[in-house]
């Protein structure tokens, strides 16, 4: 709730607006019946046709007073709770944005969704709503309980009898609707994550004629998400009845009371009784709406709070938006570096330690698991190393900031994540003012130029999302040309190069190679190796040999192995050479 | 001035100038206008596995759908449950009538009991009796009404998941995940919360007014006339509102779907924007899209917002006219009594209330037209093409395959294939080779019938392929991709994805075959480790193991083998290629293949070139003839 007010500070001075305005149209709605009781009762009955004029002449300004309020209003209200979702939304994308990938895992990507669109939409409704009637209900309430102790006090104490009764009830239905909904938020959350799923998976589904399988999957989740809506709802719709059913029992206990008032101990007029009736009318009227805005409210307090576990979710953000102008000329070094993922029992890496130097391109090698890929992650720092020290040229890795570190790196990540839009605007995810020449010269690199020149629109080619409509070969070289575009101190490659056949590689990996960058290539092709400077082997988290090929080839057995083994693959393996070039 | 008074002055003065903000907005008409910007950005090329090659997917949806029409489609997914919807109307008029008695009843007992007359208690009774009624009938309504709408919505959004799966693969290659997404959530939500309220509102409203005017029209036509003289201003106000804002409404909606799909992409591709430390970028572009939300939520709010204050301002002036018009008459001839002016007036302010419900349902109803047009419209997508009739389940198949003269266009114009012919005996592998888009992908497509051939024939056992059914025929298939697609689900889950209904000691069995079997016992949980989407956590060699594993407990009769030319340790690699022999043991393999050791191994190589069969044969058939595929080879060996 805090986070919420923290949120309508900014708005304060329109909200109070909104709220004067609305008060004015209650003002003028109160003095309606007023006015029209004077036409009637001065004017007609008193056959006075001035009186009739003038009270209907105001009757119709107020009227079209309160209308033109009424829209003025409604621009406000709409204004504020406008700009309060946009700023929960935005605020709230930006708290993710700074996410370490640890506090990722709590929530899943389509519950983050559900956050950012469904419940804001619910508290913005909510804003729109409260500063239109929210007030109103409590104010007419109290005004014409206020109204009936004036007329008659001993009357209205008992009216005064039923509310701690009402107000009991609509806070214990706060307070369970408000843990419902919450739940009926969650069976969303899980529906939107399968039909997430589902909608990646859809080739697979298609291929292994398993949609009846997914759509019963689908109905169990959407059942389950039903049959909570259902029974949260229907506990939300009992709070109006039961509270109409208490006000309605406290009226009948005033005219019970009244008759005796009247006919035994004289404590009341039968005109003051018939008001008191009147004013609990009313009132019971106005508790309705008020039954009704308890709902509401526990259905967003849910949404609210939803929102707030995403934004207290980590006290430990990444900071990911300031810069500062060091240079970083990309000399690594580690030394000791120790490192496991949360929540893992194992360690991934353990007391690595090497050395590159700028310009230095190195060749990971190792088997699956061995902790290749969590090095070049360390770098970044898209995980933080737990023991041990990072250097970059010749200072802590701490000692700078995030984005100046990132900013040097180019990193081609294994699996490859490609955004909707034109191949231009993919590569230049890598360099945001990238000129046209920049982005074709990081494609020739990538020797993805000529396959794009031959797409219908060249680069302003759309793609879709993951580049679905692209090839994995196609796919993996945009990815690097994304990275190379940045013209990197540091380029981290992730064996990014599987769908490419030797010759493409070969090329590339010679374009790389003549850049002035260091570079970090984890692969387990021999061929990509040769060209390295040096060869590290990595086997269950330690580094287990570290040299040039000739000198690994003198001293690891393992490389030998490798070597020998590879031999033999790269004379019968590797043979899409040709294949992949020769262009349609 | 001081700087007390200065920094009040100043304060005061952002504060009046915040007053004009609401006005300075981009107006309504500006965002109608820009509206057609958006609209035809789709043409991505296509490529892979039921995707067009080198072609622009193209939606053929209709023009927005009409707002009638979709209230209508809306109404019979309602009407399928009318006969719990007729109780629900019943009790409403049980509701209406009770919710006029007990003011009656009260003002019997006041004109009555309390100026003396005897019979309190029995008047309390029933009056007690009547409230109880009442708050019963109320929830009972409620809570059929509930139950009602989530079975609509339920069904909706089964429906609209379902066609998901009827829809052509292309369909996706040019729709964000995301905003998909928000169609089966926020817009069907937009529907529920409708349905929940508004059908019981509106005719509990419409049941009330009806009940006045009848009252009013046996009291006194004219003043009735009177009444309803705003009527015409009334519907010109809700004509010009409803003209905005049911536009506004579905741009508001869209824009949300969009907003969730580039959030979907983000929360994706958050490593690829870690990495590259473009949050700012992302943030700023998410900024573009909320502003866009922020201006179309704006407008349909503010304007929809009017309704409320329009009924009310005109049902006060019309109260005026009223009023006013039946004091002249009775002044000036006593055509019309007192009592009747007071019962007008009395009538008046009843109507505030129903009119006002009415107008408030009025703009949920909108937004809920928004969003089921939305859904609607998915729903109207064009399907994959149903089956022929007369094709009939296939049944148990040898695995023969034969093409005859096959001729294939995605478009009419331009061939991607032509004039292929070849034949596949049953446990025969053949592997396609050719560079890029010389149509081997296209091949597999025609085999699974994802396209339909232009002429000629492709036979399975000797039948043509297209009295098939293709559910049929793709159930006698496996498939195993270059991405190996898993789920978030345990691995037992994923590998039994192949047959739904293997138990567990046959998902072992498959994955010992596949030799998937050692690497997962050595996993924490084995069996039950949880993968998440995409299946990260473990290895790209691994999953393909496990990709093999579920094709084998398909148990298929023919297999689509995309090979991957990923760089796998040696190890794994092995282990796949083992994997691989035994899955193609028995079957007719259909191999895209690049690695010269599964070529060669193959019974039949199928050699392409811009769309055509060059060469056909066995390795060392083709190795003797002078060609491509000779070339090929020996161009490698020279390369190395």
């Amino acid at each position: 709730m805090k986070t919420f007010w923290s949120f309508s500070k900014k708005y304060t001075f329109l909200i109070v607006v909104s709220i004067l305005l609305m008060l004015l149209e209650l003002v003028s709605e109160i003095f309606q019946p007023f006015m029209m009781s004077k036409i009637i009762d001065d004017g007609i009955v008193g056959h006075n046709l001035n009186d009739v004029v003038l009270w209907g002449a105001l009757l119709i300004g107020s009227s079209i007073f309160m209308f033109a309020v009424g829209i003025v209003s409604s621009f406000y209200s709409s204004y504020v709770s406008q700009y309060i979702g946009y700023d929960v939304r935005k605020k709230l994308f930006e708290t993710i944005q700074g996410f370490t990938f640890s506090v990722f895992s709590k929530f899943s990507e389509a519950s983050l969704m559900t956050r950012m669109t469904n419940d804001v939409v619910q508290i913005q409704n909510m804003v729109f709503m409260g500063t239109r009637i929210a007030l109103k209900a409590p104010l007419l309430v109290i005004g014409n309980l206020i109204m009936a102790f004036i007329i008659n006090p001993y009357l209205a104490l008992f009216l005064v009898v039923s509310l701690p009764f009402i107000f009991g009830f609509l806070s214990y239905a706060l307070k369970k609707n408000f843990k419902l909904f919450k739940i009926v938020q969650q069976k969303l959350d899980q529906l939107n994550r399968s039909i997430q799923q589902s909608l990646i998976g859809i080739r697979l589904i298609r291929v292994f004629v398993r949609s009846n399988y997914e759509n019963e999957k689908f109905e169990q989740d959407s059942h389950a998400l039903k049959e909570k809506t259902i029974s949260t709802l229907r506990l939300a719709e009992l709070t109006t009845p039961v509270v109409m059913l208490i006000i309605n029992l406290a009226i009948l206990f005033v005219i019970f009371v009244g008759h005796r008032a009247i006919f035994i101990s004289g404590n009341a007029s039968i005109g003051e009784v018939v008001a008191i009736i009147n004013y609990a009318m009313r009132i019971s009227g106005a508790l309705s709406m008020l039954s009704w805005i308890v709902m509401a409210v526990s259905r967003v307090a849910a949404s609210i709070e939803r929102v707030d576990e995403v934004l207290n979710a980590t006290d430990q953000y990444e900071d990911v938006y300031s810069f500062d102008n060091k240079q970083i000329n990309g000399d690594i070094r580690f030394e000791q570096v120790s490192f496991q993922y949360e929540g893992s029992q194992t360690q991934t890496l353990a007391n690595i330690s090497f050395h590159v130097k700028q310009g230095e391109m190195i060749a990971l090698m190792g088997a699956t698991g061995s902790g290749k890929t969590s090095i070049l992650q360390l770098i970044p720092l898209l995980h933080k190393h737990n023991e041990g020290k990072i250097l970059l040229d010749h200072a802590l890795i701490d000692s700078y900031n995030l984005p100046t570190i990132r900013q040097a790196i180019g990193y081609v990540p294994q699996d490859i994540l490609l955004f909707t839009g034109t191949i231009a605007d993919n590569i230049r995810w890598g360099k945001k003012d990238a000129t046209l020449e920049e982005v074709i010269e990081a494609a020739k690199m990538a020797q993805i130029h000529e396959t794009i020149m031959t797409f219908p629109d060249a680069y302003d080619t759309l793609i879709g999302q993951k580049g679905v409509n692209l090839s994995g070969g196609q796919k993996q070289r945009m990815s690097i040309a994304r990275a190379l575009v940045r013209k990197p101190s540091i380029l981290l490659l992730d064996d990014c190069t599987s769908a490419l056949d030797v010759q493409t590689e070969n090329a590339l990996l010679a374009q790389i190679r003549a850049l002035s960058c260091t570079v970090i290539l984890v692969t387990q092709k021999m061929s990509s190796t040769l060209i390295a400077d040096r060869i590290i082997i990595l086997d269950e988290g330690s580094i287990i040999a570290d040299g040039s090929h000739e000198q690994l080839l003198q001293e690891s057995e393992l490389y030998k192995r490798i070597y020998a083994s590879q031999d033999y693959a790269r004379r019968s393996g590797q043979w899409t050479v040709q294949l992949e070039n020769v262009t349609p | 001035m001081d700087s007390t008074a200065r920094k009040r002055y100043s304060l005061v003065r952002t504060c009046l100038q915040s007053l004009k903000k609401p006005f300075e907005l981009e107006k309504p008409s500006e965002l109608f206008a820009n509206e057609d910007v958006y609209q035809n950005i789709e043409k991505a090329k296509g490529f892979g596995l039921g995707s067009k090659v080198n072609e622009a997917p193209r939606s053929s949806a209709k023009s927005p759908l009409q707002m009638k029409s979709v209230l209508i489609r809306l109404w019979h997914y309602l009407f399928f449950h009318r006969a719990k919807l007729i109780t629900v109307v019943f009790l409403i008029i049980i509701a209406v009538c009770l919710s006029l008695l007990a003011p009656y009843i009260v003002k019997q007992i006041i004109d009555h009991q309390l100026a003396g007359q005897p019979g309190l208690v029995k008047m309390l009774i029933i009056l007690g009796s009547i409230y109880v009624l009442q708050a019963i009938v109320a929830f009972t309504q409620n809570s059929w009404m509930i139950k009602i709408a989530q079975d609509t919505v339920y069904r909706l959004r089964n429906d609209l998941f379902s066609q998901f799966h009827r829809l052509p693969i292309r369909f996706f290659t040019k729709r964000q995940q995301g905003d998909l997404m928000s169609r089966a959530t926020n817009d069907i939500d937009n529907i529920s919360s409708t349905l929940n309220s508004t059908f019981i509102q509106i005719t509990s409203s419409v049941l009330l007014l009806s009940g006045i005017i009848v009252i009013m029209l046996i009291n006194s036509p004219l003043l009735t006339l009177l009444t309803f003289s705003v009527v015409p201003l009334m519907l010109l106000g809700m004509r010009w509102i409803t003209s905005h804002t049911s536009k506004l409404f579905r741009i508001q909606q869209r824009n949300i779907g969009r907003l969730n799909g580039f959030v979907e992409e983000t929360l994706s591709g958050q490593k690829v924007i870690k990495a590259f430390s473009q949050e700012q970028h992302v943030v700023s572009e998410f900024a573009k899209n909320n502003k866009s939300i922020r201006i179309s939520g704006y407008w349909a709010q503010a304007i929809s917002g009017f309704i409320p204050k329009l009924m009310n301002g005109l049902n006060a002036f019309s109260f005026a006219l009223v009023v006013g018009a039946g004091a002249l008459l009775y002044l000036w001839n006593e055509s019309v009594s007192i009592g009747t002016i007071v019962l007008f007036a009395e009538y008046a302010r009843q109507f505030t209330r129903p009119l006002n419900d009415l107008a408030n349902q009025w703009n949920t109803l909108l937004s809920a037209i928004a969003g089921a047009e939305r859904v609607f419209k998915i729903m109207d997508e064009p399907v994959e093409n149903i089956d022929e009739t007369g094709a009939a389940d296939i049944g148990h198949i040898n695995g023969d395959v034969r093409f005859e003269h096959v001729n294939f266009g995605y478009e009419q114009s331009q061939l991607t294939l032509s004039d292929i012919s070849f034949n596949v005996k049953m446990g025969e592998t053949i592997a396609l080779v050719g560079p890029t888009g010389a149509g081997k992908t296209t091949i597999i497509s025609l085999l699974s019938r994802f396209y339909e051939v232009s002429s000629g024939m492709i036979y399975i056992d000797e039948r043509p392929i297209n009295s098939i059914t293709r559910e049929s025929l793709r159930s006698q298939m496996g498939f195993v991709l270059q991405d190996p697609y898993l789920f978030a689900g345990t691995i037992m889950d994923n590998i039994r994805y192949g047959n739904i209904a293997a138990n567990d000691d046959q998902v072992v069995e498959a994955a010992k075959q596949a030799n998937a079997h050692n690497f997962i016992m050595r996993l924490k949980d084995g069996y039950q480790t949880e993968l998440s989407v995409g299946g990260n956590g473990i290895s790209q060699g691994q999953k393909q193991l496990i990709a093999i594993a579920r094709a084998l407990i398909a148990n298929p009769k023919i297999l689509v083998l995309d090979e991957a030319t990923s760089s796998i340790d040696t190890v794994t690699e092995i282990k796949i290629q083992d994997a691989l022999q035994t899955l193609m043991k028995g079957r007719t393999s259909f191999v895209i293949a690049h690695r010269l050791n599964t070529i060669q191994q193959a019974d039949k190589i199928a050699v392409l070139a811009q769309g055509k069969l060059v060469q056909f044969g066995s390795h060392p058939q083709l190795m003797q003839e002078e060609g491509l595929y000779r070339s090929l080879v020996e161009g490698q060996i020279v390369f190395e």
